[in-house]
């Protein structure tokens, strides 16, 4: 069975879910930036538009994993999990992918890493599909325009929202006084995207461009300052790094930290080695993994065509005008 | 570094400069007298109530302020003789910083400055690691204090204190700021070492470089994105040399003047 619930009523069933959990919104902070911030009343923004994702929630950039003391033998260690019970409204189809893109890596991949799954199975997600485009997105191309794996969809239509529960735990937080129930099929949610990349045998033929100069020429005006990395809602990579309480007891914690391939720091191994030292190589790393290795080794995208590395980046340098040129110049050279 | 049982012998010392970083140390308060469980500070002029300066070895020297003159140079090297491991303290240290200006005047004033000066000063100032071996840099003007203490927590503890080498837009992001680049401001972020949490930025305020530039930068073009936002020669000139010297890429910059 499918709900309406009228716009003017979210408020209230937010307000509602956060006596029992951290609920989690997408709105506007002092910059103007679209953020998820935790509700506390504020006016919660449906835009499209949005250069934050919800990562920060399944890969924040500074995350204890365990802390560790100085035992009479050896050491005590004690791992912490976020078991904080949540509820992100507002993910957008994009980043619902972008999440089954890092439960590939995370949950059934490298093992489990509790840390990640720990979040990830204590969140619940209220999904609202996009009915108008964004201005970078590229989700038609890549497949990613419909949510998945979202416990409850909403979908605006005027002044309501429809509303398709998808899981159970989604179903027991509908409060009854608020969502009415509806016999109406769902909206459509069908946009069209202004960016469209070309898809067909992508991970083969992008790769095949490996030696091409298209990356050295747009990594000229590359800064390498990270922001396509940082926003990126799949892009997961990290470091570790230890802090220590002063005085003689010794007591510790190990953190860990988002990190980017395109720093030198990144791509320097022991002796010294920087094996991707020049800047295209680095530029080339971030598109490739997100379009062929990625593809290569699981079977998926990387990317779900987001377009927020595209909006970030103040040289204005796009991941689907290099794939696309790179893989025109492929083709027919091929012929 | 073997610390365990006894304390670290710690100086910090001050060349020229306003002194404003090891005054940051002093701003640390209670969190100073925690690490005095692990520390004693046997030279300082501002954190002791005398001044004798010691003979004794010291495992860590904080040296602050730029290099101007022969005086300034002599007690560097006296200092890093007799230490183990030397850090440069904020931004006069580590790139010449505020001092560091004179280098970009224009000849004429730079006569007039050195003919000014109550002692003989050197022909251009200069960071510590013009002259000896520096052991780590903590950067910023002033130094970030947190940061000052999770160097000397990880010293202590003999882990290896990593720099943050990283750019300023990595931890704006992380903050979530609105980009000023991309509203048509000039921001020296991207080609500026991190560790401050983006503080400028964050308050809209453009990153003017106090923590230096990092080894990645890519000068030339965010030097063309300025002058796409419409910004003059003389205004690239000078917020390039705010903090820190003029790097080799951007010698165009100099003009005649
Ligand atoms: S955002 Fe743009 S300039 Fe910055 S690292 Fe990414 S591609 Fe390079
Ligand atoms: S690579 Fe760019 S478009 Fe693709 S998911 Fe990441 S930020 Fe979005
Ligand atoms: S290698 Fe680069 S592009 Fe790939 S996930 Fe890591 S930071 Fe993102
Ligand atoms: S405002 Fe400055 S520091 Fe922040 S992302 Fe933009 S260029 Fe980088
Ligand atoms: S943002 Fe730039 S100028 Fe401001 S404190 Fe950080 S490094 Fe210094």
């Amino acid at each position: 069975m499918n709900y309406v619930l009228s716009k003017e009523d979210l408020a209230p069933f937010l307000a509602q879910l956060s006596k029992r959990f951290q609920v989690i919104v997408p709105a506007k902070n002092d910059s103007g930036i679209v953020t998820f911030q935790e509700f506390s009343g504020q006016e919660v923004c449906l835009e499209t538009e949005r250069l934050s994702s919800p990562k920060k929630f399944f890969r924040p950039a500074k995350e204890k994993i365990f802390s560790f003391a100085k035992k009479k033998e050896g050491y005590e260690v004690k791992p912490v999990f976020d078991k904080t019970k949540r509820v992100i409204f507002g993910i957008r189809p994009c980043d619902t992918h972008a999440l089954q893109a890092l439960d590939e890596l995370f949950i059934r991949y490298y093992g489990l890493d509790q840390f990640y799954s720990s979040r990830r199975k204590n969140t619940l997600l209220i999904a609202l599909q996009c009915t108008k485009a964004c201005e970078n997105g590229f989700c038609q191309s890549m497949g990613t325009s419909q949510a998945v794996g979202a416990d409850i969809v909403f979908t605006e239509r005027g002044d309501e929202f429809f509303v398709r529960p998808e899981t159970e735990a989604g179903r027991a937080i509908l409060d009854r006084k608020l969502f009415k129930q509806t016999g109406d099929a769902e909206p459509s949610s069908k946009i069209s995207c202004k960016v469209s990349l070309e898809t067909h045998n992508l991970a083969e033929n992008i790769y095949r461009g490996f030696e091409s100069p298209v990356w050295k020429q747009e990594a000229e005006r590359c800064l390498s300052c990270t922001s396509c990395t940082q926003v990126c809602p799949t892009c997961y990579c990290y470091t570790t790094d230890d802090e220590f309480e002063f005085g003689s007891g010794s007591k510790s914690s190990r953190f860990r930290f988002l990190d980017s391939c395109q720093l030198k720091r990144f791509t320097t191994v022991a002796g010294n080695h920087m094996f991707r030292a020049s800047r295209s190589s680095r530029l080339r790393q971030f598109v490739l993994h997100k379009f062929s290795y990625y593809q290569e080794n699981h079977g998926m995208q990387l990317c779900v065509g987001c377009g927020r590395c595209i909006s970030v980046c103040p040289t204005k340098i796009s991941l689907v005008e290099i794939a696309n040129s790179i893989q025109k110049q492929v083709l027919e050279g091929a012929k | 570094m073997k610390l365990a049982s006894k304390k670290a012998k710690v100086g910090f010392f001050s060349l020229s400069c306003c002194e404003g970083c090891v005054l940051a140390v002093l701003d640390l308060e209670e969190k100073l007298l925690q690490a005095f469980k692990q520390i004693e500070i046997v030279e300082s002029r501002l954190l002791m109530e005398k001044v004798k300066p010691s003979a004794l070895r010291l495992d860590i020297a904080f040296v602050e302020g730029s290099v101007v003159s022969k005086h300034d140079l002599n007690k560097l090297q006296y200092i890093r003789e007799k230490s183990d491991f030397l850090v440069a303290l904020g931004a006069c240290a580590t790139i010449a910083g505020i001092p560091g200006i004179r280098n970009a005047l224009p000849p004429g004033l730079k006569e007039k400055i050195k003919r000014q000066a109550i002692k003989p000063i050197k022909e251009k100032v200069f960071p510590l690691t013009a002259f000896v071996k520096v052991d780590y840099l903590l950067q910023g003007c002033s130094i970030n204090e947190q940061e000052f203490l999770d160097f000397l927590n990880k010293f202590l503890h003999g882990a290896k204190p990593r720099l943050q080498e990283v750019p300023v837009c990595f931890e704006c992001k992380l903050r979530e700021n609105a980009c000023l680049l991309l509203k048509g401001e000039a921001c020296l972020g991207p080609v500026t070492y991190a560790g401050c949490d983006a503080l400028c930025p964050s308050q809209n305020v453009q990153c003017i470089g106090c923590r230096g530039f990092t080894n990645d930068a890519n000068f030339e073009s965010l030097d063309a994105l300025f002058k796409e936002i419409g910004l003059s020669r003389k205004e690239r000139y000078n917020l390039f040399t705010y903090f820190n010297q003029l790097p080799e890429q951007l010698k165009h910059l100099k003009g005649d003047r």
